[in-house]
């Protein structure tokens, strides 16, 4: 680490793993409850609110960490506010905590989520962005903070390199596409409609924008490889994710009723989404292989190497899977689609923010040498646990398909009876990545703090 | 290709992009209106009260949303309100093993929900959900008057007959052990709360003598 101020990037991580376990925790209960649905205080639905906002949000307090290392070190000059950027770190863990407290007295007496000055107190009820409003203007002023500090900090050596560029663009397109999920629509289409903006433009939009960005800082950080190649390189790649992404959309207005026009976009546009995932792939092989001499952070790599490969199965192969939509009107709404989404959310944005968080922090910490081996424990524990989850429940969602949509089955009954067996494996197989979890929050707090063990 | 012009390639290709996206989206929302039906303040009220329960968190709707429980797109079509209604009321006094809590509606909020689901019923979604191809194969296969009708009034949607149909009402693969009678189950399809208090099964009285008596000679074979 060359500057100070870089440092308060710890502070981000370490809130991002903690909620991570309290995301994968819930997790576990949510699995629980497709068995029992009493088995815990909160119904189903309040723990899924956790689940998936523990995830957002700890995705993102990781990316705001992340960019806080990414910008003294590109631009060569501290932060431009340190005491802005502590401000705006705790007023980001007390929002979030006073959410979650909504969220749990919500949980407990339904009546308390009231309507005031037209907007719901306690859970918007709609989802990825239950957060209620004031919540959202909070949210957004956080985001704003955070993007002034940066661009002052840019401002200061008006270094301004391409990751940068990349990557402020992407946060700066990420609170954009904040605003389409904040106001109220009678017609329940058009709500569906303004809230696929936020949802897909964000994680087939600017989150890619971020992770292409970061994929090619930490190339550079961890090999050394020519930055303008690998800035060409990340051009091309987040150039196709906008080309292929944007009207992607289309591939969500399918069965929403929009007009028919819509399976044409979509299912064009969004089967070409993989290709840029896909040469994300080639680029960190390429890359890696072109490297001569050794790399001391071996753990960075395989992580980053990891990320690039996970983003394209989940994100691009199972989500190609039921993309055209011949297909989707099959799938639209199984459990194909729950395995999608943990695949891809895993591959793409949990993978990066491990990633980032053990190819800085050790350098944060000013350690040259340090313990690998928990980081690959929690990786294995963590991915191959992820792995059966995600195959299990495409199992699920493939007999919920035949079953459901082409037998004409009823849908409790093939949940009750004909899936059981998924969901207790996926139970089991969740404790599996709770212990992946639990090794890395131990591991990243620790971590580099005490010299290695020789020869580790 | 040099870095500038990949730079600006990304750049204005993605500003066209979104210059296309939002010309589509013009014209989206221009065309939404003539594809559902108008929306009444019961609508509306009742689109509040989905959110204010998060229904969400449980339900998928248009097939966005959870995976726990039912897609509530075409939820009027296959039952009748009436049930539906009693249903999201207090869930487990129709059926004690319902996964469905008991959220605390009122009459009211429930009376909107039902004015929403319904328009929600009415929207055109291209067709989906789809009709489901592989039972229509094998459709067409009923030997009894009785069974075409219930195949008719769709008494799958809420009962099931060795494992296929709904779970709402009780299992009828033995319903002619349990009530051999099919005076019973004429008098039942007519007036079921007459029988059954409280019961939540909508009256089939629009049905003929002669269609109740056939549909009643089916139910008692069933052993
Ligand atoms: C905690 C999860 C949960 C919540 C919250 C929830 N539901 Fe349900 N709902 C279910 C489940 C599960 C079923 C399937 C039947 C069963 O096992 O209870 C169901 C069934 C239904 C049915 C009957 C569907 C049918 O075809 O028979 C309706 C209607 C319904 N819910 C409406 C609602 C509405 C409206 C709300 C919000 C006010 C809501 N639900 C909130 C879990 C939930
Ligand atoms: C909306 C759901 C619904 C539909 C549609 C429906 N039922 Fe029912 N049915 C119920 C419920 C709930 C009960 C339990 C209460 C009662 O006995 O009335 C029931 C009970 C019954 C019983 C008594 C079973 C027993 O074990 O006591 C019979 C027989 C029956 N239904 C036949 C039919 C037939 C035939 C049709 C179609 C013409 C039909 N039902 C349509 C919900 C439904
Ligand atoms: C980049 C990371 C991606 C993430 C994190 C992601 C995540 C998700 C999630 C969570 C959902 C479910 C949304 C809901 O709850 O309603 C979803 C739906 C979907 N995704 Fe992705 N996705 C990604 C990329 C892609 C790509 C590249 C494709 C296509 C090539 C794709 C195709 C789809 C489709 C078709 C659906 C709708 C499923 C349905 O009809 O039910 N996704 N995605
Ligand atoms: C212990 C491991 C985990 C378990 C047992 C688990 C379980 C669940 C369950 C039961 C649901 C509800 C699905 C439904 O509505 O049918 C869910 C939703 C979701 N989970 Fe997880 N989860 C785990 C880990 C994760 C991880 C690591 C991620 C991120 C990578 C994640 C991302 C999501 C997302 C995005 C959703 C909502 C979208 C959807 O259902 O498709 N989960 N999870
Ligand atoms: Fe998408």
């Amino acid at each position: 680490m060359k500057y100070q101020s870089q440092k308060i990037a710890l502070n981000f991580y370490t809130a991002a793993v903690v909620l991570f376990l309290v995301q994968v925790l819930v997790g576990i209960i949510a699995a629980l409850q497709f068995m029992w649905p009493d088995f815990f205080i909160l119904n189903f639905n309040t723990i899924r609110t956790l689940h998936i906002n523990a995830l957002v949000v700890w995705l993102l307090m990781g990316m705001m960490g992340a960019t806080y290392y990414v910008v003294p070190e590109e631009s060569e000059t501290e932060l431009w506010s340190l005491p802005l950027a502590q401000f705006q770190f705790w007023a980001t863990v007390l929002a979030v905590t006073l959410v979650v407290v909504g969220y749990i007295v919500m949980g407990i007496f339904p009546q308390a989520n009231i309507e005031i000055f037209g907007t719901l107190l306690l859970n918007e009820g709609r989802e990825y962005i239950e957060a209620p409003r004031w919540a959202d203007i909070l949210i957004v002023v956080s985001v704003l903070l955070f993007l002034f500090n940066c661009f002052m900090t840019i401002m200061k050596t008006k270094k301004f390199t391409a990751v940068q560029g990349v990557l402020l663009g992407g946060l700066t397109f990420l609170a954009l596409m904040y605003l389409p999920g904040m106001f109220y629509t009678k017609s329940m289409v058009k709500d569906q409609y303004w809230w696929w903006w936020v949802v897909h433009l964000w994680v087939e939009g600017s989150w890619e924008l971020i992770a292409a960005a970061l994929l090619a800082f930490m190339l550079h950080k961890l090999l050394g490889t020519d930055v303008k190649v690998l800035a060409k390189w990340m051009y091309i790649e987040v150039g196709l994710v906008m080309f292929t992404g944007i009207l992607g959309l289309g591939h969500h207005y399918y069965w929403i009723g929009t007009p028919s026009y819509w399976l044409w976009v979509g299912g064009i546009f969004s089967s070409l989404e993989p290709i840029p995932l896909l040469l994300m792939v080639w680029d960190a092989f390429r890359t890696t292989r072109e490297t001569r001499g050794v790399v001391s952070n071996r753990i960075g790599l395989y992580l980053t190497v990891s990320h690039a490969i996970f983003n394209f199965v989940g994100a691009g192969l199972w989500g190609v899977i039921h993309t055209l939509p011949q297909v989707n009107k099959w799938t639209h709404g199984t459990q194909l689609t729950t395995a999608h989404g943990h695949l891809a959310f895993y591959g793409a944005y949990v993978l990066l923010i491990v990633a980032m968080i053990y190819v800085t922090v050790p350098s944060i910490r000013g350690a040259k040498e340090f313990n690998q081996s928990k980081g690959y424990q929690a990786f294995w524990w963590m991915t191959i646990s992820m792995v059966f989850i995600v195959v299990t429940i495409t199992g699920a969602g493939m007999v919920q398909t035949y079953l459901e949509r082409l037998l004409g089955l009823d849908y409790v009954s093939v949940k009750a009876n004909y899936n059981l067996w998924f969901w207790i494996f996926r139970a089991i197989f969740g404790v599996g990545f709770l212990v992946g979890v639990l090794i890395l929050v131990v591991d990243v707090l620790t971590l580099g703090k005490k010299p290695a063990a020789s020869g580790s | 290709m040099s870095n500038n012009a990949a730079k600006h390639l990304f750049i204005w290709g993605s500003v066209l992009c979104f210059v296309i996206l939002i010309v589509l989206t013009v014209d989206t929302m221009g065309k939404l209106d003539s594809r559902a039906p108008e929306i009444t303040a019961e609508v509306d009220a009742g689109k509040k009260v989905w959110h204010k329960y998060d229904c969400i968190g449980c339900h998928t709707i248009l097939g966005n949303g959870s995976y726990f429980a039912p897609d509530m797109t075409k939820a009027t079509v296959r039952k009748p309100k009436g049930y539906l209604k009693k249903f999201i009321m207090n869930p487990r006094a129709i059926r004690p093993d319902a996964a469905m809590p008991v959220l605390g509606l009122s009459e009211k909020e429930a009376n909107d929900l039902m004015a929403f689901l319904d328009w929600m019923s009415k929207v055109d979604t291209n067709n989906w959900p789809p009709p489901p191809i592989l039972a229509q194969a094998a459709a067409g296969k009923a030997a009894s008057a009785g069974q075409v009708l219930f195949q008719q009034h769709d008494c799958a949607a809420c009962h099931q007959i060795r494992g296929i149909g709904g779970v709402a009402g009780p299992d009828l693969t033995n319903a002619g052990s349990k009530q051999p009678d099919p005076e019973w189950h004429i008098a039942h399809l007519k007036d079921p709360a007459a029988l059954a208090p409280d019961s939540a099964m909508p009256a089939f009285n629009e049905l003929s003598d002669q269609e109740l008596r056939d549909l009643a000679e089916y139910l008692v074979t069933l052993k």
